[in-house]
């Protein structure tokens, strides 16, 4: 296979680039965000030589000890560990975006709930554990982080069973105006979606090195693929339904409902197949990366919706309340980055 | 009234005051999207002869001016009243805002004099639609044909089809936020935005209507639910009935005049018609104006009157001459005859909760149950009603108590508490045509020296049946809603039309369905008074409509060459 080789030759090393030479080459935008090649870690690593060294540097107590497991770096295991860590960073743009966007939301719903504290709760402690998990480049699991990513699943999944309880306790009930204007329904699953992706990040860092990663009895680069797609569809919905309720107004607000669900549906026609062609690994990676773009261009945007409220910046405690939300978009780029290591898992298998 | 006004805090201007001299000047107009700007505006001479004088820029005039001038035809609109700055020259402040009202002396009586003023009559450049509360509603399609379909008072000249079209046409101008399925009559076109959030007032709406088993939906709204150019989506709080000072309600001013002004129409502030001129071959030739301080004349091919159902017919029968003694376009002798108002009743009560019923749009949902229920037991009347919810302004609020309750002292203090708690319906109710009901000339004058118009307005027995049924309804929603304490405000009356009615005879109709006169082939009539009936909805969108409908058979008609 032509591509083959220069993905087995990146890997024969410390990765020199995310994604392998040949994706590699054509990334460049989240250099920073992704902390692998010229972010602190890989800095760290340079000082150090060592992979451990950021987690060196780390408290080995309390909540944030490490477990204890140490294996020796092969090839494989490498890829690996760095899909986990990927996946780490995927869970915190997740948890980041839920901090902030429920954080906002929930204060303008005046915390009417004692339960609407929750999501902040679990959303900054999976923030936590995976910046931790990202600077943590050792394998086998971390019971602490583990159970703070279960916690976010579990925190989303209630999330969105409180949510639909509210829709559907309104007058109109299952209503177009209720999905418009009561608890988002789909907001909470970004919270479950980055527990997820966390805790596939620990399922894999538990991968024997001998044996290739396999996540929920799947190969894993086949099961994340098809997770991430699942993901970034449920999220192209929620997106869907509250631009639609923007009526579109900006023809931008277009690009979230129709570049993450192409992105969603080549993940999954990659993850549907034993060896998915080097041509659609190429599509499924160039979208997906133009799916991160727009989780942060849609950080602009909003800011911009922002500002076309009454008033403009001037009158800011009301407009980012009742604009559009500025942490929303990361989602999009959150899932992006666990599609990108989804791919990044299959290439090693390839 | 001081020359410093306060809009959106932050836009504490200086503007010059809008009724100190007309502002729409030296080849510019007021940018109404931007505190103190301008935008150009080509100008006309008095002596030039443009294609079209158009008497007032509201609902009827303003759309019209706008679809003329963009078809190419040069548009001079005069109003009265002033061209506002939203931005700069509103305030949250009742009483400053009555200033958009048209406040000049008129008469009133018959056995149910019509209040007239805030309730119903606007002043300025956009008309009444600067202070509408936006309710965007299509006539039921029956309604045009009422006498051949229902059985009572008269048919439109108009195919309800073609109606269809042209309010497909302003909901998208105006951008309407309206629900995604309408409950009621034929299949419609997706409104432009969403519908927007429901408060609390409009949810004991839906609560009691999901009690009694009628529907109800969001009611269809010209105010914007997500930005749209300039406009700013709406801040919900609830200061539309004297002027949103946002931007966010798409009103004439803000839709129709922008673009009217683009498309090269002038807009005359301040300009108040006195007379329309005649000549022997027995057509228009311009109108006489009083603009800053003095008389003019400004000559046209054609003149449309729009200056809505009370200043439209007095402006006619202004007008009279010895070629024209009855005034002009009255040889069926209805000019003023047929005056419509819609009853505007309302029912409140008290709900356990925080209701705040004044935060949001007044009408954020609406019940059009009973205008599409034909034949039921309790149903002892002709015409339809609709009833929304609805929300006053505290002064409003208080002259409720005052006026329907007579309260005052203690009894109305502790009836003020209550305010935030309170919630209400309130219908609008279609009133039948009778000739008796008209406006005339009274001998007094106007600063103009202009004499003013005679009201004259009395309840058919058939309206009192209406009213009581209408109330009935929504005293029984109200309870089955959860409120206690209920109390109905009897007398109320807003939106009026009729007096120039449109029609296919000469001798029982004023215009055709065209808007245009049968007398004087270059005179038109554009607005609320050429409706022979006025439904169970709010007039606007069907006057706008019309106003889009005539300016497509003017282009048609000059296309073909006829004058
Ligand atoms: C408080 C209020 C709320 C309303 N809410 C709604 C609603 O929610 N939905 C709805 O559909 N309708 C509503 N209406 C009714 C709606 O605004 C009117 O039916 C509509 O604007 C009438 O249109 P028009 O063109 O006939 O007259 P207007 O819009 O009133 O325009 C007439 C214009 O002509 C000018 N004019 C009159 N005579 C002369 C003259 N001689 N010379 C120069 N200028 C003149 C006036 O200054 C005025 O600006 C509301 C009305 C009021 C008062
Ligand atoms: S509630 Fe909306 S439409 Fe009404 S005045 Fe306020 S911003 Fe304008």
């Amino acid at each position: 296979m032509g591509s083959r080789s220069p993905h087995v030759m990146a890997a024969t090393g410390p990765p020199s680039t995310p994604y392998g030479a040949g994706i590699g080459r054509r990334r460049g935008w989240w250099a920073c965000a992704h902390h692998d090649e010229g972010g602190p870690v890989h800095r760290l690593r340079q000082i150090g030589h060592d992979e451990e060294g950021p987690v060196r540097r780390l408290p080995q107590i309390g909540y944030f000890a490490s477990s204890p497991v140490r294996r020796a770096a092969t090839p494989d295991r490498d890829r690996t560990m760095s899909a986990a860590r990927r996946l780490n960073q995927a869970a915190g743009l997740l948890a980041a975006s839920v901090l902030a966007d429920s954080g906002v939301e929930h204060y303008r719903g005046c915390f009417e709930n004692p339960a609407m504290y929750l999501p902040l709760a679990s959303s900054a402690l999976s923030l936590a554990a995976s910046l931790h998990g990202t600077a943590d480049a050792r394998g086998g699991g971390h019971r602490l982080r583990d159970a703070i990513y279960a916690l976010a699943g579990l925190t989303g999944v209630a999330g969105t069973g409180f949510h639909l309880y509210n829709i559907g306790k309104r007058e109109g009930g299952w209503s177009w105006i209720n999905l418009f204007y009561a608890a988002p329904v789909g907001a909470p699953m970004a919270l479950s979606l980055s527990g997820l992706m966390g805790f596939l990040s620990e399922r894999l860092r538990r991968t024997p090195s001998n044996r290739p990663p396999r996540l929920l009895g799947f190969p894993a680069g086949r099961t994340l693929a098809a997770l991430t797609g699942a993901g970034l569809a449920g999220t192209t919905g929620e997106a869907g339904l509250l631009h639609f309720r923007g009526a579109f107004q900006n023809p931008a607000m277009v690009l979230p409902v129709t570049v993450p669900p192409i992105a969603a549906a080549l993940l999954e026609a990659t993850a549907a197949q034993d060896a998915p062609s080097p041509g659609l690994r190429r599509a499924t990676g160039g979208l997906l990366r133009l799916t991160a773009l727009l989780g942060f261009a849609g950080v602009g945007f909003h800011i911009y919706g922002v500002s076309r409220g009454m008033g403009g910046w001037r009158n800011w405690s009301q407009n980012v309340l009742n604009g559009p939300p500025i942490p929303a978009p990361p989602g999009f780029t959150g899932l992006a980055l666990a599609g990108l290591a989804a791919l990044w898992l299959l290439e090693g298998k390839q | 009234m001081s020359d410093s006004r306060t809009g959106y805090e932050g836009y504490v201007t200086a503007a010059a005051d809008p009724f100190d001299r007309p502002r729409a000047i030296g080849g510019r107009a007021p940018d109404v999207f931007r505190p103190g700007a301008w935008v150009p505006m080509r100008q006309y001479a008095d002596t030039d002869e443009v294609d079209f004088a158009i008497v007032g820029t509201g609902a009827g005039g303003g759309t019209l001016a706008c679809r003329l001038a963009e078809q190419g035809f040069s548009v001079v609109a005069l109003d009265a009243g002033p061209f506002w700055r939203p931005l700069e020259d509103f305030a949250s402040d009742e009483t400053e805002q009555t200033k958009v009202f048209w406040m000049d002396d008129r008469l009133i009586d018959g056995d149910n004099p019509i209040k007239m003023g805030v309730n119903n009559s606007g002043k300025s450049v956009g008309g009444s639609t600067v202070h509408f509360q936006m309710v965007s509603l299509r006539f039921r399609p029956e309604w045009f044909s009422s006498r051949s379909q229902l059985g009572y008072a008269e048919d439109w000249p108009l195919d309800w089809r073609e109606m269809w079209h042209y309010y497909d046409e302003v909901e998208d101008a105006l951008a309407v936020a309206g629900p995604l399925h309408y409950p009621w009559g034929p299949k419609r076109k997706r409104y432009p935005y969403r519908p927007h959030e429901l408060n609390a007032a409009a949810l004991v709406l839906a609560r009691g209507a999901e009690a009694m088993g009628t529907a109800w939906a969001a009611c269809p709204l010209a105010t914007v639910s997500a930005p749209r150019g300039l406009s700013p989506p709406c801040v919900h709080r609830g200061f539309c009935r004297i002027g949103c000072s946002t931007n966010a309600k798409q009103s004439v001013l803000t839709v129709w005049i922008p673009r009217a002004l683009a498309a090269g129409a002038e807009i005359r502030d301040l300009a108040m018609v006195g007379r329309i001129e005649t000549n022997d071959a027995r057509r228009v030739t311009g109108v006489h104006y009083h603009r800053e301080g003095q008389w003019r004349f400004q000559k046209a091919r054609n003149v449309v009157v729009a200056g809505y159902a009370i200043e439209t017919p007095r402006l006619l029968l202004l007008s009279e001459s010895s070629r024209f003694p009855d005034g002009l376009a009255n040889s069926s002798g209805l000019v003023g005859k047929y005056l419509m108002t819609q009853c505007n009743q309302s029912v409140w009560g008290l709900m356990d909760e925080e209701i705040r019923c004044y935060k949001g749009p007044p009408s954020l949902s609406i019940n059009e149950h009973w205008n599409y229920v034909d034949r039921h037991p309790t149903k002892d009347f002709d015409g339809y009603y609709l009833f929304y919810s609805q929300g006053p302004l505290p002064l409003e609020w208080l002259a409720v108590q005052t006026g329907a309750r007579g309260l005052w002292g203690e009894a109305l203090r502790t009836e003020m508490e209550k305010y935030n708690h309170q919630a209400g319906l309130r219908m609008v109710g279609e009133l039948l045509p009778y000739e008796n009901n008209r406006v005339t000339l009274a001998d007094e004058t106007d600063q103009y020296g202009l004499r003013i118009p005679r009201i004259t307005y009395t309840y058919s027995e058939n309206d009192k049946r209406l009213i009581r049924h209408g109330m009935d309804q929504m005293e029984q929603h109200l309870r089955a809603a959860g409120a206690t304490d209920i109390f109905r405000q009897e007398d109320d009356t807003n939106h009026l039309n009729g007096t120039a009615r449109m029609g296919d005879n000469p001798t029982t109709s004023v215009v055709n369905a065209d808007c245009r006169c049968w007398d004087i082939p270059n005179l038109w009539i554009c607005d609320g008074s050429v409706f022979p009936t006025v439904g169970g909805v709010n007039p606007s969108e069907t006057i706008q409509a019309i106003a889009c409908r005539t300016a497509d058979r003017i282009r048609r008609m000059a296309a073909r060459g006829e004058s």
